[in-house]
């Protein structure tokens, strides 16, 4: 049951043809049998009597992203600097599901302290993709994107910085929500990049996505960078007609000079979605746009992201709280405690943040990395004002296997590879939704809108999944 | 980038690398370097003012509020992250000189 789509799990509540401890049971079933395989989970938990919520989501389990803070409840961003770390308040999106009556299950294995995009950086071992467990799952929201993909929960949330939750929500075949910069309370996510981050979500529909949505989003007097509450209900905009809204997509990121059959089937698969778009009555155009800014995406998203991580995580010491390595001073403790805490791929992160903020870098890299994001978001404000939405392909590969793609810096670039940043230098509603198979593996299209509009881009990625028939995929469907 | 440079970045970030890790990042660098250079190569922006956040945030007073205490942690809360504690304080290594 846990496989299947909220509506379908409520109407099973609802008629008592389930419960919600058979739910969980089930869930945590599930979580464990997968375990071994896949490592969704740095914990899986015992159940607490859920609150009366008296919600959609009353009775419903899922799963939380090991970086979102949990009072009790171990929460180690899968890093060895905080493997102990028991939170002492709650992350604002946790209470307010607890509020629903949802039932927290389990807390997933992320890229340790989510700087990574593959999901083999956690600190208890390498998250592997349901569909092929030799491939990767990405990252670096991986345990969230492989519990929903494998049935465990019917959601999961996640975090995304630069597409953490929309690039491993593709490899997945599973649906993933990056709303508008504020729209979730940040309050109790450990903050990578503070102007970058975004709380979001997995789910196996969009109107899942938007149920949970409902109940999460909303202004946070404890996030200061949340935005006012909106008198708006997702799930109620969902049906709304799509025909006249207009889309484009980028000329330069799908004009690929490269022979490989992949990229091809992938590209093919995007046209085929964009037929469908026409066929619910949208239109779609390909635009041009600066490739020296879409080629600048990466380096400008290093320079910014590495840079605000380095200062944000300057508070793990071992001195307030957390591992802590004995050493005869306290330089000598915050030396071996870092130096041990962190893995080698955090260490060399941190080094490009510092080195991109030292007094003689800070105006040519971190600066003008700023200067180039402005440009970029600027000239998709423009876009904006003509069209209702971006679409793309959410990737310009399928999961990668295990070995093909490491964290290390690779010089190869392509922007179909990185153009999901885009929207989180602008702040812009991005969803990921399964679009079919190339090479028995599942691809994704991508659906970015106006800051703020994001009932327009459910209801759009709405229409296009029921045209796409992708609605409430799950790898093992028991 | 020399291994020097990047020995006083990491003390500065005070963690200790080895050898190979050392070695890693200097392959790093220089690609980064060179992907840097994609930002170098955008001209006639320095009147362009820096993104900080993607867009103008709507502040109301609610992010400078009362300076009145709303949010207690209880001890036993608390000691459960500590390594060491004492008549309801934490102990830490000594910091100030």
């Amino acid at each position: 049951m846990t496989n299947k789509l909220i509506d379908e799990i409520r109407d099973a509540l609802d008629s008592r043809l389930v419960t919600s401890d058979e739910l969980f049971d089930e869930s945590v079933s599930k979580a464990y049998k997968y375990q071994d395989k896949f490592n969704c989970f740095v914990t899986i938990l015992d159940k607490k009597k859920e609150k009366k919520g008296n919600t959609v989501l009353q009775g419903i389990p899922y799963a939380l992203k090991d970086n979102i803070s949990t009072k009790g409840i171990l929460t180690t961003a899968s890093s060895n600097i905080l493997k102990d770390y028991i939170p002492l308040y709650d992350a604002t999106v946790y209470k307010k599901l607890m509020e629903a009556g949802a039932v927290l299950m389990g807390k997933t294995v992320l890229d340790e302290l989510a700087m990574g995009g593959t999901g083999t950086t956690g600190h208890t071992g390498v998250v592997r993709n349901p569909w092929n467990e030799k491939r990767m799952i990405g990252g670096s929201s991986a345990g969230s994107a492989a519990a929903v993909a494998l049935g465990i929960v019917p959601f999961a949330l996640g975090s995304d910085t630069g597409d953490s939750i929309r690039k491993p929500a593709a490899y997945g075949g599973v649906v993933g929500y990056k709303p508008t910069y504020g729209r979730i309370s940040r309050y109790g996510l450990f903050a990578f990049a503070s102007s970058l981050d975004h709380m979001g979500l997995f789910a196996r529909s969009v109107k899942d996505v938007s149920y949970v949505m409902d109940i999460i989003k909303g202004h946070d007097d404890r996030d200061m960078t949340s935005l006012p509450d909106e008198d708006i209900s997702y799930v109620d905009n969902l049906d709304n007609d799509v025909k006249g809204k207009k889309l484009f997509y980028i000329k330069e990121a799908v004009e690929i000079d490269n022979d490989s059959e992949e990229l091809k089937l992938i590209l093919d698969n995007f046209y085929k979605a964009i037929d469908e778009c026409k066929s619910l009555g949208m239109e779609v155009v390909e635009v041009s746009f600066r490739k020296d800014l879409l080629e600048a995406i990466y380096p400008s998203y290093m320079c910014i992201s590495c840079a605000e991580a380095t200062s944000n995580n300057s508070n793990l010491t071992g001195i307030p709280f957390g591992y802590r390595v004995e050493g005869n001073n306290v330089n000598e403790i915050m030396m071996k405690t870092r130096t041990e805490g962190f893995s080698e791929l955090i260490k060399r992160r941190f080094v490009l943040g510092s080195y991109v903020l030292q007094k003689e870098n800070q105006e040519k890299l971190f600066l003008n990395a700023c200067r180039i994001r402005r440009l970029i978001v600027d000239n998709m404000n423009e876009l904006f004002k003509e069209y209702d939405a971006l679409i793309m392909p959410s990737a310009g590969d399928i999961a990668p296997l295990f070995g093909n793609v490491s964290d290390k810096l690779s010089d190869e670039y392509l922007i179909l590879g990185n153009h999901l940043a885009i929207g989180n230098f602008g702040g812009f509603p991005s969803i990921s939704i399964p679009s079919g198979f190339v090479n028995d593996m599942p691809v994704s299209v991508n659906i970015t809108g106006r800051a703020k509009e994001d009932y327009l881009v459910l209801n759009m990625a709405s229409k296009l999944e029921e045209a796409l028939g992708f609605k409430g995929q799950v790898k093992v469907d028991e | 980038m020399t291994r020097d440079r990047l020995e006083i970045l990491a003390k500065k970030l005070m963690f200790e690398m080895n050898d190979l890790e050392y070695e890693t990042l200097e392959r790093e660098f220089e690609i980064i370097l060179k992907q840097m250079d994609l930002i170098d190569g955008i001209k006639d922006i320095d009147n362009v003012v820096p993104m900080t956040y993607p867009f103008d945030l709507e502040l109301d007073d609610s992010y400078l509020r009362d300076d009145i205490s709303n949010n207690e942690i209880c001890f036993d809360d608390m000691k459960i992250n500590v390594k060491d504690y004492e008549n309801e304080k934490i102990k830490v290594p000594k910091v100030v000189g």
